[in-house]
């Protein structure tokens, strides 16, 4: 009976309800966009009403925010920092930056495209995305989450090998721990 | 203030053969312009005769048709509310400049941020190796025959734009039935 595939859809839906409605945030910010979240986050938006909030750590927080621009330095820390991350977890490309690279298209130190090197779940665009604009990109991941389609660490634990050759290429000192999940 | 400028010119040139002023700025700036090996004597006089105790800043500027690297040294007063810019030209192939860090101990860090931007060598520098770029294996990258966006299509992925966006004004009037004025006209692409 637990084998069951119709067992295993209530589970499954039972699962992503939960999940989608505890959003983690891990307080931490790689470009200007940081400065957008904690009117976010404080009374005017107030986004813990939607079960989103911050959390210290990376083994804590559900949710990684790459907002804004994304230097070559930064790249490595954030990297490390969504490795260290516990299932499940999502990404959520925030700004033009992390799209197309924004205004900083020729930049000779800040990569363009951020689906190369992480897995993004959601993308809000907008230089900057205004409060509004980043609820309704945690309420998109939420209504992902709960059809089951933010699958985004799943793809990078079964593509490693595509997505590091991607890291490595310009990251060439890499001196960072493998970790075996 | 006049009198305290030439009081300062006076001094400088008296000690200093080879100093040019420059007093175009009508407000509390003063520049002199010399020679690289002086650097470190005038920083010195400046810093212990006449009271300009505060190093503000050290900068670079590439005259690449000239061929040459122009470092500015700016230094102020706190006691009679002046800056002075110390201004230096080098040779851009071979940027050797004098350490100044006996006379102010945080102009190292400048030093290493105009090593790894500009090349400027500094002679005895301490702590020499990379400083705000991680991994860096290009060029100075703040010299001016160094082209970022042609580094940086070469490096990282672009994603390609939209093909029906290329010429937005005129998708947009041509969508809602709109003239374009002439003299907008000269900006198309």
């Amino acid at each position: 009976m637990y084998n069951d595939k119709n067992s295993q859809k209530i589970v499954d839906y039972i699962q992503n309800w939960t999940r989608k409605h505890s959003i983690w945030v891990l307080a931490y910010g790689t470009g200007c966009g940081a400065i957008e979240i904690p009117p976010t986050m404080t009374s005017r938006y107030d986004s813990e009403r939607l079960g989103i909030r911050g959390a210290a750590t990376p083994r804590q927080a559900d949710v990684l925010l790459i907002t804004g621009y994304l230097t070559v330095k930064t790249l490595k820390r954030v990297i490390r920092v969504y490795e260290q991350m516990q299932d499940p977890k999502y990404v959520i490309g925030f700004g033009s930056c992390t799209i197309n690279g924004g205004m900083y298209f020729d930049s000779y130190n800040t990569i363009k495209v951020l689906d190369k090197y992480l897995p993004v779940d959601v993308y809000i665009n907008g230089c900057m995305p205004r409060p509004e604009a980043v609820i309704d990109g945690f309420v998109k991941l939420q209504k992902r989450i709960g059809e089951g389609r933010a699958t985004g660490a799943k793809h990078y634990k079964e593509n490693l090998e595509w997505y590091r050759a991607n890291q490595k290429k310009i990251i060439p000192n890499w001196v960072m721990p493998e970790y075996n999940w | 203030m006049k009198e305290l400028k030439d009081n300062i010119i006076n001094r400088i040139k008296a000690n200093f053969k080879d100093a040019t002023e420059k007093n175009d700025y009508n407000y509390n700036r003063l520049d002199f312009i010399v020679n690289k090996e002086t650097i470190p004597s005038i920083l010195f006089y400046l810093k212990d005769e006449m009271g300009f105790i505060h190093l503000s800043h050290i900068s670079c500027v590439d005259w690449l048709e000239e061929g040459e690297l122009e470092v500015v040294f700016i230094v102020w007063s706190p006691k009679d509310k002046i800056k002075v810019f110390v201004k230096t030209r080098i040779d851009r192939n071979n940027p050797v400049l004098d350490n100044i860090d006996m006379i102010w101990r945080q102009a190292n860090t400048y030093e290493r941020e105009l090593k790894e931007m500009f090349g400027v060598q500094f002679t005895g520098l301490v702590a020499p190796e990379e400083f705000i770029l991680e991994d860096w294996q290009g060029p100075p990258p703040f010299r001016r025959d160094f082209d970022t966006a042609e580094y940086a299509e070469k490096t990282f992925w672009h994603r390609p734009g939209r093909e029906d966006a290329k010429n937005v004004r005129e998708t947009i009037s041509n969508r809602d039935g709109e003239e374009i004025p002439d003299f907008a006209k000269k900006y198309e692409r």
